[in-house]
């Protein structure tokens, strides 16, 4: 694994075509991420940071440049081994939780494991997931709209590792909570990659950064530092 | 149900319960239209079709309309009446040959007084030993003596007739006024396909009716009854050939059951049709507010699909969750439809048609899963766009849609 790194930007840009002309939203973007690195994007406001998590989620795929996951150009990649690669390889965490709304939350956290075993999940995995992250297990029957944002996002964690996947994408997952539950967040994502997750968070707040082991600074479309 | 994807569409009709169920109201109405409309029709065949068949072993021989007109009169080589003569009697008996009973029939229409009440209705003119070839005496004897008549059963109970009653012939301002004696009652007949329909009827003896009427040996119709009734075709175009010796103007018309049977039935069922088509159009519309609701439901949960598919849910899977939503608001629809056809089905036909004997007959009753069916197809199809649509968004646009 030394010689081929978990996720390469190998020159990667992404243009939007809009009416008004162009918009370049990331620039020549060349960066290398291994295997269990913690790594925080910072960067102002539409430097690019949630258009870089797309790419990494492929959500997207790049408009020039490759882009490597796991050794695998997504832009080869047929719609289907992408669907699959989002199920099975990458786990989600969104500012905004994005929990299933008709779903309770043990449901929400069952769903990946019916996507990718097409069945009901018989072997507990689902509740040992939300006992993982310290979601309270009387709260399993609810939907999502009855819980707090910190349990949603506790939820939505849970929902992300049930499948085991070697990588996690957090765009501001501590955006919409206060202080005190951005840091139990935090901590769980810090677990994770002590067991060894490549974790990748998007931040506007230092304090957050500084859990992670690399920074990456975005403006512009392109990497500051 | 195992299946996550149908506990979602379940769980979004339930979300907006009015809604799917007003849209379902549509495939109810069309369900009901084409079934009940489908059993109406059947059960119409059904029931003319039991009332003709019980002339089916028997044809029918009559003069030509077309020689009645002044240009036929010219052709006649026997006679200018309107009937069937002697002549032709014969060799229609040549053609029938012995195993095949042979009935010619007068009739005309008569005025008649019963104790002093005037009334109308049709003669038969018979030979009595005719008469028990197919027809039935429920009560009393055959004609005998030549004033002797027998009558049919609605005329008996009409006008509360016994055996021994007497009839006069005739209008008031007639010289002579014959009197009939009734010696028989007819059993009831019904509708029959052979052309004599007696319920409503007086019945004489041949010689009797042409002393009374003139006519001799002018028959207003020959029926043959024949004894197996495959053989009516065969029987039917030797008849013809002998008769018709000229294609361009057939002297007689050879008619039986089936032929009189498939007149009806086919303007039967070009009316079922046609009401088939109403219920057609009623779907038609059905569909249009699936389609509807179905795209709303897409519209709203555009924000949900976007997380579906962002986290990996193929699109297959997604396209069957909204197909799934169109099934149950199909199911819906066309349960109630089906249930509500039942009711409403039996209610129409029985009012419609005055018996529901017919209509739980498997040619009847399978409108209703029929109809059920075709409401469901309808559901489905007008889901296809709404679902494909679902499926085919880009889960980054779809996830920043509020
Ligand atoms: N679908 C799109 N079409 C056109 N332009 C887009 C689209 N998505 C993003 N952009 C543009 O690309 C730029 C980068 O957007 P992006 O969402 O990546 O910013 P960001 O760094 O995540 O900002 P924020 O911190 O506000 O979330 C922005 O200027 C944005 O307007
Ligand atoms: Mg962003």
């Amino acid at each position: 694994m030394i010689d081929t790194p978990l996720i390469r930007f190998a020159d990667v840009s992404k243009v939007y075509h809009l009416e008004s002309g162009d918009f370049t939203a990331l620039d020549h973007i060349s960066l290398e991420i291994e295997d269990n690195e913690f790594i925080a994007i910072m960067g102002p406001s539409g430097s690019g940071k949630s258009t870089m998590m797309n790419q990494l989620g492929i959500l997207d795929v790049p408009t020039s440049g490759e882009l490597f996951i796991s050794g695998r150009d997504v832009a080869k990649m047929t719609a289907l081994e992408r669907t699959h690669m989002r199920r099975d390889t990458i786990g989600y965490i969104f500012q905004n939780f994005y929990l299933i709304p008709l779903l309770s939350a043990y449901e929400n956290v069952e769903y990946p494991l019916i996507l990718k075993y097409k069945k009901r999940d018989e072997s507990g995995k689902a509740s040992a997931m939300l006992k993982a992250v310290g979601f309270d297990e009387a709260m399993s029957a609810h939907r999502p709209t009855q819980l707090s944002g910190g349990q949603q996002q506790r939820v939505a964690i849970a929902r992300a590792l049930v499948n085991d996947p070697k990588i996690l994408l957090c765009d501001e997952p501590t955006g919409n909570l206060d202080r005190k539950t951005g840091f139990q967040i935090m901590d769980i994502l810090c677990g994770l990659h002590s067991e060894g997750k490549t974790v990748i968070i998007v931040t506007h707040d230092p304090k957050i950064a500084e859990y992670a082991n690399r920074t990456i600074t975005l403006e512009d479309g392109r990497i500051a530092a | 149900m195992k299946d996550i994807f149908f506990n979602l569409s379940v769980r979004s009709v339930r979300l907006n319960f009015m809604r799917s169920l007003l849209a379902s109201i549509g495939i109810v109405i069309g369900v009901v239209a084409i079934s009940s409309m489908g059993m109406l029709g059947t059960n119409m065949q059904l029931q003319v079709k039991d009332q003709l068949s019980s002339g089916a072993d028997t044809i029918v021989i009559s003069a030509d309309a077309v020689r009645m007109g002044p240009t036929g009169s010219s052709s006649s080589s026997s006679s200018s009446a309107t009937g069937i003569t002697k002549t032709q009697l014969n060799k229609i008996k040549l053609a029938v040959g012995t195993t095949n009973k042979l009935v010619p029939i007068y009739s005309t229409n008569t005025q008649f007084t019963l104790a002093s009440t005037p009334g109308r209705s049709t003669v038969y003119g018979l030979n009595p030993d005719d008469i028990t070839k197919f027809l039935t005496i429920s009560n009393g004897t055959n004609i005998e003596g030549i004033n002797d008549a027998l009558v049919g059963s609605t005329f008996a109970t009409n006008f509360n007739l016994k055996i021994g009653n007497r009839i006069r012939i005739g209008k008031d301002t007639d010289a002579s006024r014959p009197v009939l004696r009734i010696v028989g009652i007819l059993a009831p007949r019904g509708m029959s396909s052979d052309n004599v329909n007696t319920d409503n009827a007086i019945i004489v003896s041949d010689d009797w009716y042409t002393n009374q009427y003139g006519g001799k040996d002018i028959y207003r119709q020959v029926n043959v009854i024949v004894k197996d009734i495959s053989t009516i075709p065969d029987v039917e175009s030797v008849i013809d050939a002998k008769l018709n010796t000229n294609p361009k103007t057939p002297v007689v018309r050879i008619s039986d059951a089936s032929s009189r049977l498939s007149g009806i039935t086919s303007s039967l069922s070009s009316i079922t049709t046609f009401i088939l088509a109403i219920g057609g159009i009623s779907l038609l519309v059905a569909a249009t507010s699936i389609f509807n609701v179905m795209m709303m439901s897409v519209n709203e949960r555009i924000q949900e699909i976007g997380i579906l598919l962002s986290i990996g849910t193929e699109k297959g899977e997604v396209r069957r969750m909204f197909l799934y939503e169109a099934v149950i608001l199909g199911i819906l629809g066309a349960g109630i439809g089906g249930i509500s056809s039942l009711v409403i089905g039996y209610s129409v036909v029985s009012y419609m048609i005055g018996t529901t004997k017919y209509f739980f007959l498997p040619e009847s009753i399978m409108y209703i899963p029929m109809g059920m069916t075709i409401g469901l197809v309808v559901c489905i199809i007008s889901g296809l766009y709404p679902a494909w649509k679902a499926s085919n968004m880009d889960p980054i646009d779809a996830l920043r849609s509020e």
